[in-house]
């Protein structure tokens, strides 16, 4: 089994205004290929800049973060670009359509660096977006879009190129029972064809969902011990 | 190539969607490109006009003064200057010319008299006066007039009445800024309408041999004549163009705080890159566009928004120069007879002058706009997509 994403001692700290804060405090992890990890934990306790650290969406202050047995923090603009656009498929927690762009020119948006899209690209654009259960939306406005739709129009951008790596924030957030159920099987589906996924969480219906194989809780920035036991789910 | 391809078709999409500023902008930097190259192109095509005249001039011109005002040149002053048997010197020929006012335009024309192929000026149709009665007229009067050939005008000289003279030539516009207001007839008629009956000349005009010596015979001819006053072509021409420069410099400064104000104006609308914006860039970033990706669409965009309004605005201004006659500026770049004020410029238009007003506003245009988005280009996308400054 070969190590996907490991990071060691990463530390993200911020200054703000006069306040420095830590987000991210020496946090170590190792997942392997083909998992599905939830990173659950308060609001405010780090999991968004966790992910971006790991995407290489954010810089960090110190310690490393390697995809694949190769480190990505001292990587150069160019190199880190392709990164983004090849290697992983990351999903913000909002905001990540451009919202006076129709949805399906949002999921085109990475192709057009390296030279638009063509025919065989809209139409794996267009199955994706069925996939999500977006069928019929390609040509709206993302502005005019509910949240959730936008959260899985972004998603399936993430997908467009087929990367290895899938790093989501918050993919239930704007979702009720039965949508928060279909992305949990979408994802269960997408790490049973070999792809490694992390998403940031606090919803307990994707962070103790049993196709989860593991579920990482951090508190102020820091990870609990991962080899402790799993939280039990609260009886309702 | 497909690279760009792509990115531009962006480009075209991101400027629909941003019409509204887009607009603004274009409009705002025509307006400006518009008023700066009129006065480029009046001032340049009087300049040309100027140069082509300047052709015609005498190489000296010889005036008498007396008491410090123009008087007539006596015969005399023929026989003294042909007297020195100055080694360049080609030809000397009397002229007689004037101002007369004509009450009917409410302006000065140039009386020339005896002016056959030498005079200035092209003729637009019709032939030379040789007759007693006839005359030809600047372009200037016989727009103002009405008047062509075959026309009858009447004319008057102080306190004479006035004579019905047959206009049988009309000068070409194409010196129209300085043969505008010309009456070309015979030496008598003019004398007559002038009112010059002494058997004196306005001035002299002389050819050289060689035009560069026109410093030493002028001395000669001065020392042999006491209080004659000499004119140098080459000196008036520098004179001239010094004039035309003064001027068109002066609207220049006058407009530089305008377009300093575009450019603020521009730096300010581009480098606060809304909150949209900012987080588009964050967008594009996150899913895989470098920074130099965003800056090309950037700089796409803002050429494109700039080229539009340059060449726009060199239109506008062409339009204003050329077809309407610069309104408003022509009076501050003539600054004379009130005939020249109705002209129609001819358009003397250099491609490369073209291209360097374009250069001069377009390149400042799109580095001012691209900065503020590679400062964002140059942030983490989280950072772009978390908001504020
Ligand atoms: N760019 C920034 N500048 C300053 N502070 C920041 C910045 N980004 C994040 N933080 C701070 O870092 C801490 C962790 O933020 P983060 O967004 O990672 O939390 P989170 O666990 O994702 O919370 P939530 O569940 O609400 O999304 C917060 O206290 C936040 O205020
Ligand atoms: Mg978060």
């Amino acid at each position: 089994m070969t190590v996907a994403l490991a990071t060691f001692e990463l530390t993200k700290r911020y200054i703000d205004g006069e306040r420095r804060r830590v987000a991210v405090d020496a946090v170590s992890l190792s997942i392997d290929t083909g998992r599905l990890v939830a990173l659950r934990g308060p609001s405010g306790s780090g999991k968004t800049t966790l992910l971006g650290l790991a995407g290489g969406m954010i810089a960090p202050t110190s310690g490393d973060v390697q995809l694949f047995g190769a480190s990505i923090v001292h990587l150069r603009d160019a190199h880190r670009t392709t990164l983004r656009r090849e290697r992983i498929g990351f999903v913000f927690q909002e905001l990540a359509l451009v919202p006076d762009m129709s949805l399906l020119e949002n999921v085109l948006l990475p192709l057009v660096p390296t030279g638009g899209a063509g025919r065989a690209e809209r139409e794996r654009a267009l199955a994706l977006l069925a996939r999500f259960g977006l069928q019929g939306r390609e040509a709206s406005r993302a502005s005019r879009l509910s949240g959730g739709e936008r959260q899985r129009g972004a998603q399936a951008r993430a997908l467009l190129r087929d990367p290895s790596i899938l790093l989501l924030d918050e993919p239930t957030a704007h979702l009720d029972a039965k949508g928060a159920a279909e992305v949990v099987s979408l994802l269960a589906g997408l790490r049973d064809e070999g792809r490694t996924i992390v998403c940031a969480t606090h919803d307990p219906r994707l962070a103790n969902d049993p196709r989860v194989d593991h579920t990482w809780t951090m508190t102020d920035g820091r990870l609990m011990d991962p080899d402790a036991p799993r939280p039990e789910a609260p009886a309702c | 190539m497909k690279r760009h391809r792509a990115l531009l078709e962006h480009v075209l999409g991101a400027l629909f969607r941003r019409r509204g500023r887009n607009a603004a902008i274009t409009l705002g930097m025509a307006a400006l490109v518009g008023l700066f190259s009129s006065v480029l192109f009046v001032s340049e095509a009087l300049r040309a006009e100027y140069r082509a005249l300047a052709v015609t001039l005498p190489d000296l011109t010889v005036q008498q003064l007396v008491a410090g005002r123009p008087a007539l040149v006596e015969a005399a002053a023929i026989t003294r200057i042909e007297a020195l048997a100055l080694p360049g010197l080609a030809s000397i020929r009397p002229r007689v010319w004037g101002y007369l006012y004509v009450p009917s335009i409410e302006g000065n024309v140039v009386i020339v008299g005896g002016a056959g192929t030498d005079a200035p000026g092209v003729l637009e149709g019709g032939r030379w006066a040789e007759g007693e009665d006839e005359i030809v007229i600047g372009n200037g009067i016989a727009h103002l007039l009405g008047a062509r050939v075959g026309d009858e005008l009447a004319l008057a000289g102080p306190g004479a009445s006035p004579a019905i003279l047959r206009v049988v030539g009309v000068l070409s516009g194409q010196t129209a800024a300085l043969s505008a207001d010309l009456v070309l007839t015979t030496e008598a008629r003019a004398r007559a309408l002038l009112g010059m009956t002494a058997a004196g000349f306005t001035d002299l005009a002389v050819t050289l041999a060689r035009p560069e010596e026109a410093g030493v015979v002028a001395e000669a001819i001065a020392a042999a004549l006491p209080g004659a006053r000499l004119l140098d072509r080459r000196l008036l021409e520098r004179t001239h163009e010094l004039t035309f420069d003064a001027r068109a410099g002066f609207l220049g400064a006058v407009m530089l705080p305008a377009l300093l104000a575009l450019l603020l104006l521009a730096w300010d609308r581009l480098t606060g890159l809304g909150d949209a914006e900012r987080r588009e860039i964050g967008v594009l970033k996150a899913v895989g566009w470098s920074t130099s990706d965003v800056l090309a669409a950037r700089m796409w965009e803002s050429a494109l928004v700039g080229l539009v309004g340059a060449t726009l605005g060199l239109v506008v201004g062409y339009v204003h120069a050329f077809v309407f006659g610069a309104p408003g500026l022509a009076d501050a770049l003539f600054g004379w007879s009130s005939l020249h004020a109705s002209l129609s410029l001819p358009p003397a238009l250099d491609f490369a002058q073209l291209l360097a007003i374009l250069g001069a506003v377009v390149v400042p245009f799109v580095g001012v706009s691209v900065v503020p988005a590679w400062r964002a280009a140059m942030l983490d996308p989280d950072r772009l997509l978390r908001g504020g400054p």
